[in-house]
């Protein structure tokens, strides 16, 4: 016998927490048997499965600094997110991970950090922001951009309203469509450039996550704000299935998101045409 | 590499006694008018001049379908690997096939090692044989460069009434041991050499599969692509019968007690429509087009590049297989080239 272990072979987790966050978004706490951490970094992912009903890759929304446990929020968007939705608090589920790229937040120490999501790219990005927020004097200014489509599909309201009210944080939110209800802003997320003040291009780097539609507007946006390639970073979403550099679903011409992804440098992705 | 021989007659006696002892033998046999592995149950099925095979022997580490996992259902705890078997001896692997055997060895113990193919792998003695008939799809020698001696313990060379051998790894030297094959004779060398030459391709690729990955470089956006994949059916025939596909989908099946199931793995290609989709049903590789580019630019760079092996050994198959008569990657490259 091959002496090394199955590669699709997960571990146990436990939820721990579980509520609904939108219609069709649900928050999940995992606890790793006996406690032990996932050991991600800001941006990873993991695979998680449910015995019976298959597996999917998810993106891991808690900072590494959340000890012994993991969050995630799930779309319900197919078999295994659907079955994900009707586990309740006490079920296990498999956890393979975590993989791929992860935010270079060590590298970016005294930068000034702009986070662009919309909608759900909200859930992978809250990972950076958590860890900046946890490390706040090693950044320098953070600027929060954050887009849903209407009130409705906006993530993690308390955290948002937090934000907004914290003075280290500049804080922009805006909605697509709005309602007499929302007193904020409304239009597409590229409207709330205009609204940052003193913006540093050359001391700043841009993280940006969200649907495919979003990445290629909001580059534009930067580039006029005079941020090169090298400092916008996107995460990308492919459908990475094995998580292990081998089914070939996840391809991008030659890379594969689920190794060299789903965090990416911009300049090291523009000559793939099937990226953005 | 040493140089042996063996009577066909001893050979053919060698194959029943390997028959005999139970192991499970597979190879090249008649099916109709075409030729197909398949377990050995005499030594008369064998029939190593044969033109190509419907599909490559792949299937024997990579299966159609495959179990990774079993579990009770909705019982995270309970999920355990499972290892299939695989045949002891395959016999009659024509060079490409051997180098797209090379392919996936390093596929899929590059980075995270794939026990559950390398252990397939690793209990099987392949042993080749070069082509003695000519098929009209075969470019193998543009291609495949010595990937072939990468994945074979043994080649055979039709020498009339003998094979030659040549024998290239610990397991081949043992097998021919086995079959007591003898010492080569004065001239074996040459002898080998003329008969390997004697089949040539039909077709070539016009350029090294270096150059090819060049030539391909700036070919992403030529109007080919879209007015080839006008004719294709998105059946995805080119990439079932592909030696060096190694894509794959993953699937839960449970059993009809529903109290337990599998995690099971089975062939996939990117020429099938759904292959690129994510949730919210939006699709990277929506057009025929931009898969078909995607298919040759694996085929014929992006493989190269990161593993400095092709990505296609030339064996035709596809082009024999599609339907439209659209896949032949020679054809596009010529088209490319115009």
């Amino acid at each position: 016998m091959y002496p090394e272990k199955s590669i699709y072979l997960p571990q146990v987790a436990t939820i721990t927490k579980a509520n609904m966050m939108t219609k069709v978004d649900r928050y999940f706490e995992f606890e790793l048997e006996g406690g032990k951490d996932l050991g991600h970094k800001p941006g990873q992912f993991a695979e998680i499965s449910i015995p019976g009903i298959g597996e999917a890759p998810i993106s891991i929304s808690s900072s590494p600094n959340l000890k012994g446990k993991f969050e995630m929020v799930i779309r319900n968007v197919g078999v295994v997110t659907n079955a994900l939705h009707n586990l309740s608090v006490g079920s296990t589920v498999g956890v393979r991970g975590p993989y791929g790229t992860h935010f270079p937040m060590e590298k970016l120490k005294g930068r000034d950090l702009v986070f662009v999501s919309g909608g759900i790219g909200l859930v992978p990005m809250r990972s950076a922001i958590h860890y900046a927020l946890e490390n706040r004097k090693d950044y320098g200014r953070i600027m929060i951009l954050f887009g849903a489509r209407d009130i409705t599909q906006r993530l993690f309201v308390d955290e948002l309203a937090a934000w907004s009210k914290q003075s280290d944080i500049e804080f922009l939110e805006t909605v697509d469509v709005g309602n007499p209800d929302w007193k904020g802003n409304v239009g597409v997320i590229t409207t709330l450039f205009s609204k940052i003040k003193d913006f540093h291009a050359a001391n700043t780097t841009a993280f940006v996550v969200g649907p495919p539609v979003m990445y290629k507007f909001v580059i534009v946006e930067l580039f006029k704000m005079d941020m090169s390639k090298s400092n916008i970073i996107v995460s990308l979403e492919r459908h990475m299935k094995c998580g292990v550099g081998k089914c070939g679903h996840c391809q991008i011409n030659r890379v594969y998101v689920c190794q060299e992804g789903p965090v990416f440098a911009l300049d090291a992705i523009s000559e793939l045409r099937e990226a953005i | 590499m040493d140089f042996m021989q063996i009577s066909k007659k001893d050979f053919q006696k060698f194959v029943e006694n390997l028959i005999q002892s139970k192991e499970e033998v597979v190879g090249v046999v008649k099916k109709g008018k075409h030729f197909a592995y398949d377990i050995l149950e005499k030594s008369e099925q064998l029939c190593l001049d044969y033109t190509e095979t419907i599909l490559p022997p792949k299937k024997y580490f990579l299966p159609v379908e495959e179990t990774l996992l079993k579990y009770k259902t909705g019982v995270a705890s309970s999920y355990e690997a499972t290892y299939g078997k695989s045949p002891k001896v395959i016999i009659g692997i024509h060079p490409g096939d051997m180098a797209a055997i090379a392919l996936l060895d390093k596929s899929f113990s590059e980075g995270e090692k794939d026990s559950h193919y390398l252990n397939k792998r690793a209990n099987s003695t392949l042993i080749g044989i070069y082509p003695t008939q000519s098929f009209p799809h075969r470019f193998s020698n543009s291609m495949i460069e010595k990937d072939a001696y990468k994945a074979a313990d043994c080649f055979l060379v039709d020498l009339g009434n003998d094979y030659g051998i040549e024998v290239v790894t610990e397991k081949g030297k043992k097998i021919a041991s086995a079959m007591k094959a003898v010492a080569g004779e004065k001239g074996l060398n040459e002898k080998i050499a003329q008969a390997k030459a004697k089949i040539k391709d039909e077709v070539s690729m016009p350029f090294s599969r270096r150059e090819l990955s060049e030539f391909l470089h700036n070919k992403e956006t030529h109007a080919e692509w879209k007015k080839r994949a006008e004719k294709c059916f998105s059946c995805g025939s080119c990439v079932l019968v592909c030696p060096t596909c190694y894509c794959f989908d993953v699937k839960d099946t449970v059993a009809l007690s529903l109290q337990e199931g599998e995690r099971k793995r089975m062939w996939d290609g990117c020429m099938l429509e759904k292959f690129a989709n994510v949730a919210g049903n939006h699709n990277f590789r929506k057009l025929a087009g931009d898969r078909l580019k995607h298919r040759i630019f694996r085929k014929g760079k992006y493989i190269i590049d990161k593993f400095g092996m092709a990505g296609c050994v030339g064996c035709g198959r596809c082009s024999q297989a599609c339907v439209a008569n659209i896949a032949s990657p020679v054809d596009i490259v010529q088209e490319l080239k115009k």
